[in-house]
């Protein structure tokens, strides 16, 4: 499940460049398009209002949508539901993130520890998170416990692949410097493999994010009383459209934020690779 | 550090139930201090050779001394220089050149990788990352972080091959410049004649998986490449190489 697709923002300190000139037109036309984006939608709403093609009870609107954030606030149950899901993803994924690292580790080091863990991890990966959230439920209750696990789990196994590869596809000859200039083993996979593999393992903890957040909802569509998710079905069961839009919103911007964290975390560090800013060739 | 290589084999591959060797009964002595030219053409086993003195191949048959002690796998006393400059891309130039003192722990890294950066010529460029350096400029930030790290002896398999000539020949009168400073035991592989005449005290022509021709190069240093008997030597190696007239093959 992906919510946003990345986008490339060009810090421009000045606009000298032919490159920062047009990142700064892109934005402008990017925002204007959303503006256009939301005015058109409201103005259908309006207009089916009027006209009737669908029980507007069904179609929700801009101006709906905010009026339901405002109650959601005013009432003060908005940071409840936002607060109980932010904290279920990052726990949830922060325990991920810590067990794909080491278990990756351990896996792509030992040859013993592939020959064990990658039949059983390869026999569950293909397994829709879905289908293992009634058993967690049985398992581990339907407190967090449960909630937590499930989108642990989710972000372990979508990033396992990006530890082991990257840490197997350090460049041999890196190897053989550090050896040769008198890496122990323990130094030769801190200091250099893991290194190495860093920028493919943060590339596996962004797109872990989505699938973590897909788990959240849907734990918390199938078995909550709170959170962002649990607004949706309760929603649905009011038919309050607004409502279900703003919760949907809300999970939209939620994980941008985050994904956003994750992009400045990113680019501070591994501000070694080359940055490449105008792409392949220059326009 | 002497080095005895005694009745060297190494094959790849088995074929036939015959080992290919691609290191055929390779003997040779390195004295403290020398600095050896392996020449040789490209597929014959240069690589091979330093691979297996660095430690990174074991032999098959045979055995290779340091002084007294038999090799067991790499060690921070042979340094390597790769042809493709292998610097850690996410360190620094300084912290390249410091990554050996920093795994034994050494406490002023910081000052002795910057003798070592001013003495390949790099001032100025310590914080650079290498994906910011010129081709030239990464081979000697590989120069200086062997160097740093003060090993017993260099292992340099091709360092110059990559680079354009101009940086090749600057880079040779350097290389002979730190060689006569730090005075370390230096293995030095290449294809071509004239950069082993220019830099080595010895030249080993390896053919065949085996030394055909050692060669001790008897001319003062710095060396004169348009003197006569530069270009002798030159032919005489040309000619073990190719096995035809020296005058018929252009060089680099
Ligand atoms: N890892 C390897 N596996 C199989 N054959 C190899 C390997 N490395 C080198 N060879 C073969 O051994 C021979 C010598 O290679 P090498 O030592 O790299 O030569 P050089 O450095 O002189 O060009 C070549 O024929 C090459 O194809
Ligand atoms: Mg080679």
């Amino acid at each position: 499940m992906t919510f946003a697709k990345e986008t490339k923002t060009t810090a421009a300190a000045s606009y000298k460049t032919a490159a920062a000139r047009r990142a700064k037109r892109d934005k402008y036309f990017k925002i204007g398009s959303l503006i256009l984006f939301f005015l058109l939608w409201e103005v259908l709403g309006r207009i089916n209002d009027a006209c009737q093609w669908v029980d507007p009870k069904f179609f929700p609107v801009p101006t709906g949508i905010i009026a339901s954030a405002y109650t959601y606030l005013t009432d003060g149950t908005l940071f409840t539901h936002l607060g109980i899901s932010v904290y279920r993803v990052v726990v949830g994924y922060a325990i991920g993130v810590v067990i794909a690292i080491v278990l990756g580790s351990l896996i792509a080091s030992f040859k013993t520890m592939d020959n064990i863990f990658s039949p059983i991890i390869n026999l569950f990966s293909p397994i829709p998170i879905m289908a293992f959230l009634p058993m967690f439920i049985l398992w581990f209750g339907i407190g967090e416990q449960s909630k937590v696990i499930l989108i642990a789990y989710t972000t372990i196994i979508y990033m396992l692949s990006y530890v082991t590869e990257g840490i197997k596809d350090t460049d041999p000859v890196l190897i053989r410097s550090a050896v040769s200039l008198g890496a122990n083993p323990w130094q030769l996979f801190t200091r250099v493999k893991f290194q190495s593999a860093f920028p493919n393992i943060f590339l596996g903890m962004k797109g872990a994010l989505g699938t973590a957040f897909g788990a959240m909802v849907v734990a918390e569509m199938m078995g909550a009383s709170t959170g962002l998710g649990y607004i949706i079905v309760f929603s649905k069961n009011w038919f309050k459209m607004n409502d279900m839009m703003m919760a949907a919103i809300a999970i939209g911007l939620l994980y941008s934020l985050m994904f956003a964290i994750l992009t400045v975390v990113e680019s501070a560090l591994f501000k070694w690779k080359k940055e490449t800013t105008g792409g392949a060739v220059e326009k | 550090m002497a080095v005895y290589i005694e009745h060297l084999f190494k094959a790849y591959e088995e074929r036939d139930g015959e080992m290919q060797y691609v290191l055929n009964d390779v003997n040779l002595t390195i004295e403290t201090g020398e600095f050896i030219c392996v020449l040789g053409k490209s597929g014959c086993g240069k690589s091979t050779l330093l691979n297996v003195i660095a430690g990174y191949l074991k032999p098959d048959k045979g055995s290779i001394r340091l002084n007294e002690d038999e090799i067991h796998g790499p060690s921070a006393e042979r340094g390597v220089v790769f042809q493709q400059h292998a610097l850690f891309p996410w360190r620094t130039v300084s912290q390249n050149v410091q990554f050996g003192l920093n795994m034994r722990g050494v406490p002023d890294a910081k000052e002795i990788a910057q003798k070592y950066i001013d003495m390949v010529g790099l001032t100025g460029y310590e914080n650079k990352y290498p994906s910011g350096l010129s081709g030239g400029m990464a081979q000697r930030v590989g120069i200086a972080r062997a160097l740093a790290n003060d090993p017993k002896m260099l292992l340099m398999d091709e360092p110059l091959g990559a680079l354009d000539a101009l940086t090749r020949d600057s880079m040779r009168r350097e290389l002979e410049r730190i060689w006569q400073i730090t005075k370390k035991t230096i293995l030095f592989i290449t294809h071509s004649a004239p950069e082993a005449v220019y830099l080595a005290d010895r030249v080993i022509v390896l053919q065949k998986g085996k030394v055909s021709l050692d060669q001790r190069i008897d001319l003062p240093r710095p060396r004169d490449i348009t003197n006569p008997k530069f270009n002798d030597y030159v032919r005489q190696f040309e000619s073990e190489i190719t096995g035809v007239a020296a005058d018929s093959v252009i060089t680099e």
